[in-house]
């Protein structure tokens, strides 16, 4: 059983589902809304889903933080695709209309080593356990540069 | 704010906020030394900071005439805090106190309150305060890394918030290291002057880039101290301003509003929307622009906060707060100075009092008591707050305007 937050986001976490708006195509995630937190309509959502990706959009190597992470850790500003895009939208370019935009999301990096983070490289989304609230894990994706594979 | 009197352009006080007219000035400031205060509480810093705020209006004032009070803090050593807690500390029972907190903006708004219902009439006299106590707590705002966030700023403490900014500052317009580092450089410079200071040394550009790394790119000498602190401001109505003081220094303008960097916009990798939307409501309704602030004191809690604040605010272009710094338009003796009191790097970030002091600072430097830091005849002083909210994903900004006049 999950404590109620996590129960409502499980499908966003886990699935990486999202909402984009009609009216000014903002990719809403993880939370469903009915109100655009960019446009501020109350427009239609269309379900969407993200691609297990994302481009690095800025980065901090965090050095201090509690125990509960490993550090050095990479942490970044990532824009994640929508499935069938053509691109997440590196640099920030409006992607065509049929792309569609990326969801911006704050990112964990896992397994990478800090010296390959780079402003516009793209890291694949793997799925990981975060946390556990009383032994019952959440789990959602963190962000990696495998091995031998810069950028 | 300003009302419909004054000034050949006609177009002041032309927005919102204005309210029959009234203005509202501030007739008196108080403020404590911060530091690590281990030996005062929260309401010993409080009253005191309250005591000489009474003791600074030039005419005398009487408890009995405050009708209204603001309190300003984040409570973060959870001290039970509410209007009840101002009231404790100073003794100002049977009166409205309402407490305020939004985030880094909390003194600045519990200010920009107390105004609003002076302008609006429903108060006279009104007391702003400020107080934060941030040492008594060993965890520290690491321990607040959002950690039982999936999404929402999970492993995101404040110096990654805003070092996001100087990551991409600096690939986006070749801002260097090194000119980041001389806003810490400048502030300890000045705070070594200022007597309220926290921390009252000087340090170079090396100091700074061979300091610690905290988070990269940001080292020890970027980040503000932890400090405690506390702040007061008396302010008045117009009309009764003159009874206290022969120089009221009048509130021109105000400006609050909020931004996230999750609304997919580009300039939230490299600054603060919230900042420039405050900052062009203030300069609205001051019936000013940028370039007509003579001083102004803005929030650094980190060194590249200052930097990407000066384009924010319009002091220079985006991508140009590197070469402002470098040519020394925001030193003490440049043409525009920026904080004077050594910001919050070296005078500290007691969070609820910061903005208190500032508009304090603003006060100071306008009636030109600033002694030490003392910049040359300003007649507008800008203040400025940038604060994180919502764990991380949201911004709050609040920009006041004060006028020698
Ligand atoms: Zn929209």
């Amino acid at each position: 059983m999950y404590e109620p937050p996590f129960w409502r986001d499980r499908e966003a976490n886990e699935r990486l589902a999202a909402t984009e708006c009609d009216a000014c195509g903002y990719v809403s995630f993880p939370e469903r809304r009915e109100v655009c937190k960019r446009c501020g309509e109350r427009g239609e959502f269309r379900d969407t889903r993200l691609e297990e990706r994302g481009i690095v959009q800025s980065y901090v190597i965090q050095n201090r933080l509690p125990d509960a992470f490993e550090t050095p850790l990479p942490v970044a500003v990532m824009d994640v695709p929508q499935v069938g895009a053509n691109d997440g939208g590196s640099d920030g370019d409006d992607a065509g209309s049929d792309a569609g935009e990326p969801a911006r999301v704050y990112g964990l990096f896992t397994e990478t080593d800090p010296e390959a983070m780079a402003i516009g490289m793209e890291a694949a989304a793997v799925f990981r356990e975060l946390f556990d609230v009383e032994g019952l894990p959440v789990g959602s994706f963190k962000f990696t540069v495998p091995r031998g594979e810069n950028r | 704010m300003s009302s419909g009197v004054s000034n050949s352009s006609g177009t002041r006080g032309a927005s919102g906020g204005d309210i029959g007219g009234r203005e509202a000035c501030v007739i008196g400031s108080g403020m404590i030394d911060f530091g690590e205060l281990f030996e005062q509480s929260t309401d010993d810093m409080a009253e005191r900071a309250y005591l000489n705020a009474i003791e600074d209006v030039d005419s005398g004032i009487s408890p009995q005439e405050i009708d209204a009070a603001w309190f300003g803090t984040l409570d973060i050593a959870g001290d039970a805090s509410s209007g009840a807690g101002l009231a404790h500390a100073t003794g100002l029972f049977e009166i409205p106190v309402t407490r305020v907190e939004n985030a880094c903006a909390t003194g600045s708004t519990a200010f920009r309150s107390a105004v609003e219902a002076i302008e609006a009439g429903s108060a006279e006299v009104a007391l702003v305060l400020g107080v934060e106590k941030m040492r008594d707590s060993a965890a520290g705002l690491i321990e607040s890394a959002a950690l039982d966030q999936v999404w929402r700023g999970r492993g995101v403490t404040m110096p990654a918030f805003f070092g996001m900014r100087a990551t991409r500052h600096m690939h986006e317009f070749d801002t260097t290291e090194e000119q980041v580092a001389k806003v810490s450089v400048k502030n300890h410079a000045n705070g070594a002057k200022y007597p309220h200071a926290h921390y009252r040394f000087e340090c170079s550009v090396e100091d700074v880039v061979e300091s610690p790394t905290v988070t990269y790119p940001l080292n020890l000498y970027d980040c503000c101290p932890v400090t405690d602190g506390a702040a007061a401001l008396l302010v008045a109505s117009e009309e009764l301003a003159s009874e206290y003081t022969d120089d009221p220094i009048h509130v021109a303008g105000s400006g609050l509003s909020t931004d996230s960097l999750l609304r997919s916009e580009d300039e939230s990798l490299v600054g603060f929307p919230a900042t420039t939307q405050a900052a062009s409501q203030a300069y609205e309704q001051a019936s000013i622009g940028p370039e007509h602030v003579d001083v102004a004191e803005v929030h650094d809690c980190f060194t590249i906060t200052e930097l990407v604040t000066y384009e924010d605010l319009g002091f220079c272009a985006k991508g140009e707060g590197g070469a402002l710094i470098d040519e020394g338009v925001v030193e003490l003796d440049g043409e525009k100075p920026v904080n004077p009191s050594g910001g919050l790097l070296a005078k500290g970030h007691p969070i609820g009092a910061s903005g208190v002091a500032q508009l304090a600072e603003i006060y100071e430097q306008l009636r030109g008591e600033a002694g030490s830091v003392q910049v040359d005849d300003p007649e507008i002083g800008l203040q400025h707050n940038i604060g994180i909210g919502r764990n991380a994903t949201g911004s709050v900004s609040c920009v006041n305007v004060l006028e020698r006049r």
